[in-house]
């Protein structure tokens, strides 16, 4: 309200205008708007995920390949348990590649690089290629690893397509989480008289590692997504397989195949399978947030 | 300056600026025991009882200052912290104010003598134109200690060694003729009273000469005693 | 005790250093170069033997030291001795070289990119920046506390005590009685004693600086190096590491950066002024208090200026 009537005059500057009231209220319902605006379909895909998918989902769901059937009925449709360990495969062989490497080159990029030319022309590149499509690096592998050499799909040159979507993003996040790390601590570390190497691997990394695991962790689930890269090189087949250097099923892949068949049961599936992804990516940050608060004091 | 250091610098200034202000406020003091001096030595010349007693009351003066000063000093040592030439400037102005207060009491003392000695006291001639050589040098002394310190001169400062010798030659003088008087006890008595104001002159001079001493060490931040060769009797005080 | 629960995976053994020197006196902080100190100690001895045995810290001295940023000369030509087991200030005004200088002892000024130093470091007679020197050593030997404390932030208290000797290479094994005495020597056992395994971060900034003390402490330098190490902190703390300084004197020769005049004039032993990337006066930090002999000196000490 405006300013006691007891109030002398130079106090009254104190008192909050109507306006500057009024401006406050929009703002902020304006914002609260926004909000709700952009929460919707994050809840409408939740709640379709969960009502459409959750009923698919049931032992033999997850125990049995997919059939191929599409005509028959739906007992007979199969599950999706080749799609979901190849996706786990390719994209474990994914990870393990680009996660230590796209960690040693951010490490690179922060201690030893800093500032030279050479740095700053491969942060360029690793910017640029963070912005590439990803059926780019699929149709990469195609024309390197197939079309090249001659040989056929497999599930290697699937993680290898993922690989490369997994690098820039690994690097560029490790790399910010690095230069978070404050000066000081290097410097404690080197004026106890610690070589370089140990200053780097056991106190500058371990202080960011709660950040390079969500980085890691982002770049993990974009790669677990991606359908283009896997399309044309790891393909499609039915059947469980381990075996890397032949084709090998993937859940976007199935998602793919399904979500455009006519039987309502295939359909269902493939809701089913994206609720699977879904929970899987969720299930993946929960470990990897407990296990590194566990090992490193908060 | 700039704005970074102005603020800094403004604090500095204040406290340089109090400084000056407190040693002016000391060394006013030394115009004021020329003030009290000269009134005594008047007062002993024409037996003025009057002016005698003025002395006597205006002491209080002297030791307000020396209040004034002394909190001054403390409050400077607690708020500044001065350091090197100012902390030395900070410690000889409080050894000179001490002195400055004395030598009001000297004054005080002379003055006390006056109406001690009678209304109409026998008056010996060279004696006491001995006493008012005396108060000449002392104010002398008096005068150059204050143009020393404000000066910081050293060469001004060890110079009141000299003055001084004077009037420690004039003291001998005067027990002398005192002792040679006569029988004559009222005159006796009167030559008694005479000694003692010669003393009270001769502690005078030595102050002036132990203020020459401070302005040494703010000089050159060494302490060193003004003494002549005779180190014993020289500037001592006279047997009893 | 319940230091089971520390993280031992930072506790690898240093292949430089051979594991049969279980027994041997300590000797020098590595296999390369660095001299030997006065009185060897071995971790048999009691804690308390050890702590009250006077130590003898090095004699650093400058001779001709220059430092570069790029072209830029920030420290020009200085010729300065750190007497052993004395705590000598360096004082003057922002951007004078002070830091500068001090990093050129324990060689940590050419960390920085484009930064060099000229010139000689004497740690006793080893000459710092002779090229058969093992930068990683001297380090070792001369110890450095930075202004904003910066305990490692991922480990406990004990951790970081002991972090000093793991990243060294410390062998393997109970470093327990070197975390209590490093502690005691910062004055912060009494405080942390019952709380060792909370993480170092979670402590007052005064009992910070006093941790990344001790963490200096317990790989047993010679040379302390503190680059203004009270700014950052409240009176109270600050008076407790002045008192904490006097007393490690007997151990470590200490040079410590101040801003703060007061503090110089309370803990050091000599105080050496520079202005301009030049050493104006040094001398017993009496004497440059009371009366300075280069008229620069009196100005800044006096505030007329910086």
């Amino acid at each position: 309200m405006s300013s006691p009537s007891a109030a002398p005059d130079r106090l009254a500057r104190f008192a909050v205008s109507p306006g500057r009231r009024r401006k406050d209220v929009i703002a902020r319902t304006a914002i609260q708007v926004c909000t709700v605006i952009a929460l919707i379909p994050l809840l409408l895909i939740v709640y379709y995920l969960l009502k459409k998918g959750l009923s698919s989902w049931s032992t033999s769901f997850f125990t049995t390949d997919p059939t191929g059937n599409t005509f028959f009925k739906a007992s007979s449709i199969g599950g999706i348990k080749s799609a979901l360990l190849g996706t786990i495969e390719i994209v474990a062989v994914a990870s393990v590649i680009s996660v230590p490497l796209g960690i040693g080159v951010a490490i690179w990029l922060v201690e030893y690089g800093k500032n030279s030319w050479f740095a700053q022309t491969v942060r360029f590149f690793v910017d640029v290629l963070t912005g590439v499509p990803s059926i780019v690096f699929g149709l990469f592998i195609y024309i390197v690893l197939i079309v090249g050499t001659g040989s056929s799909y497999a599930g290697y040159k699937g993680s290898l397509a993922l690989t490369l979507l997994m690098l820039p993003v690994v690097i560029r996040s490790a790399e910010v989480v690095l230069l978070l790390v404050p000066g000081g601590l290097r410097e404690a570390a080197l004026a106890l008289g610690a070589p370089r190497w140990k200053v780097i691997f056991r106190i500058v990394v371990p202080t960011a590692l709660p950040g390079m695991v969500t980085g890691v962790l982002l770049a993990v689930a974009r790669a677990a997504g991606e359908t283009a890269p896997l399309l044309f090189t790891a393909g499609a087949t039915l059947k469980t397989n381990f075996n890397l250097s032949q084709f090998m099923n993937s859940l976007p892949v199935q998602i793919y195949s399904d979500v455009t068949s006519p039987t309502p049961s295939v359909e269902q599936r493939a809701w089913g399978a994206a609720l699977t992804l879904v929970v899987m990516i969720l299930l993946l940050n929960l470990i990897a947030r407990l296990a590194a608060r566990r090992s490193r004091l908060a | 300056m700039d704005p970074l250091h102005a603020g800094h610098s403004q604090g500095r200034a204040h406290f340089q600026s109090q400084l000056r202000e407190l040693e002016a406020h000391a060394l006013g003091g030394l115009d004021l025991i020329i003030q009290q001096l000269d009134r005594a030595m008047e007062a002993l010349q024409h037996q003025d009882v009057e002016l005698a007693q003025m002395v006597i009351a205006d002491d209080d003066l002297i030791d307000g200052r020396f209040l004034e000063v002394n909190q001054g000093i403390l409050s400077l040592l607690a708020l500044q912290a001065p350091v090197a030439g100012d902390l030395r400037l900070v410690a000889a102005l409080l050894h000179t104010i001490k002195h400055i207060e004395r030598m009001g009491d000297q004054c005080v003392n002379i003055a006390k003598m006056i109406p001690l000695s009678g209304y109409e006291p026998p008056v010996h001639a060279e004696l006491l134109e001995a006493l008012l050589k005396m108060g000449a040098f002392a104010r002398s002394e008096v005068l150059q200690s204050k143009a020393a310190f404000a000066a910081r001169d050293s060469a001004l400062a060890e110079d009141l060694v000299r003055q001084d010798r004077e009037i420690n030659r004039l003291n001998r003088d005067i027990f002398r003729l005192a002792i040679e008087i006569g029988d004559d006890p009222d005159t006796r008595e009167w030559a008694m009273h005479m000694t003692l104001v010669a003393r009270a002159l001769e502690r005078i001079g030595d102050n002036a000469v132990d203020i020459g001493e401070q302005v040494a060490f703010v000089a050159t931040g060494l302490f060193r005693e003004f003494s002549d060769s005779s180190r014993g009797t020289g500037r001592g005080a006279l047997p009893g | 005790m319940s230091t089971s629960r520390k993280t031992e995976n930072v506790g690898d053994v240093d292949p430089g250093v051979p594991p049969g020197n279980a027994g041997n006196p300590k000797g020098a902080p590595a296999p390369e170069q660095a001299p030997a100190p006065a009185t060897p100690t071995s971790d048999s001895q009691p804690i308390e033997a050890r702590s009250r045995a006077p130590k003898k810290g090095f004699r650093v001295t400058l001779e001709g030291l220059r430092a570069f940023y790029g072209s830029a000369e920030q420290v020009k030509g200085i010729d300065l001795e750190f007497k052993p087991n004395e705590v000598t200030a360096i004082i003057g005004p922002s951007g004078c070289g002070k830091s500068t200088m001090v990093r050129c002892i324990n060689r940590m000024h050419e960390e920085i990119p484009g930064a060099r130093a000229e010139g000689r470091v004497m740690l006793e007679d080893l000459d710092v920046y002779d090229p058969s020197v093992d930068v990683v050593a001297v380090r070792r030997a001369i110890g450095m506390v930075f202004q904003k404390p910066n305990p490692f932030p991922t480990m406990s208290i004990y951790d970081n005590v002991a972090a000093g000797l793991r990243l060294t290479g410390r062998r393997r094994g109970d470093l327990r009685p070197r975390v209590e005495q490093a502690l005691r020597g910062a004055g912060l056992w009494n405080e942390v004693s019952g709380r060792l395994d909370e993480p170092g971060a979670g402590l007052s900034g005064g009992q910070q600086q006093r941790l990344c003390i001790a963490r200096s402490l317990a790989v047993d330098p010679e040379v302390i190096l503190m680059d203004e190490p009270c700014s950052a902190l409240d009176p109270i703390a600050t008076l407790k590491i002045e008192e904490l300084i006097s007393e490690l004197k007997d151990s470590v020769t200490i040079v410590i950066v101040t801003h703060n005049m007061q503090q110089a004039a309370r803990v050091a032993d000599r105080t050496a002024f520079m202005l301009d990337g030049e050493l104006v006066e040094v001398g017993a930090t009496n004497d440059v208090f009371t009366k300075p002999s280069d008229p620069r000196t009196e100005e800044y000490v006096t505030g007329k200026f910086g």
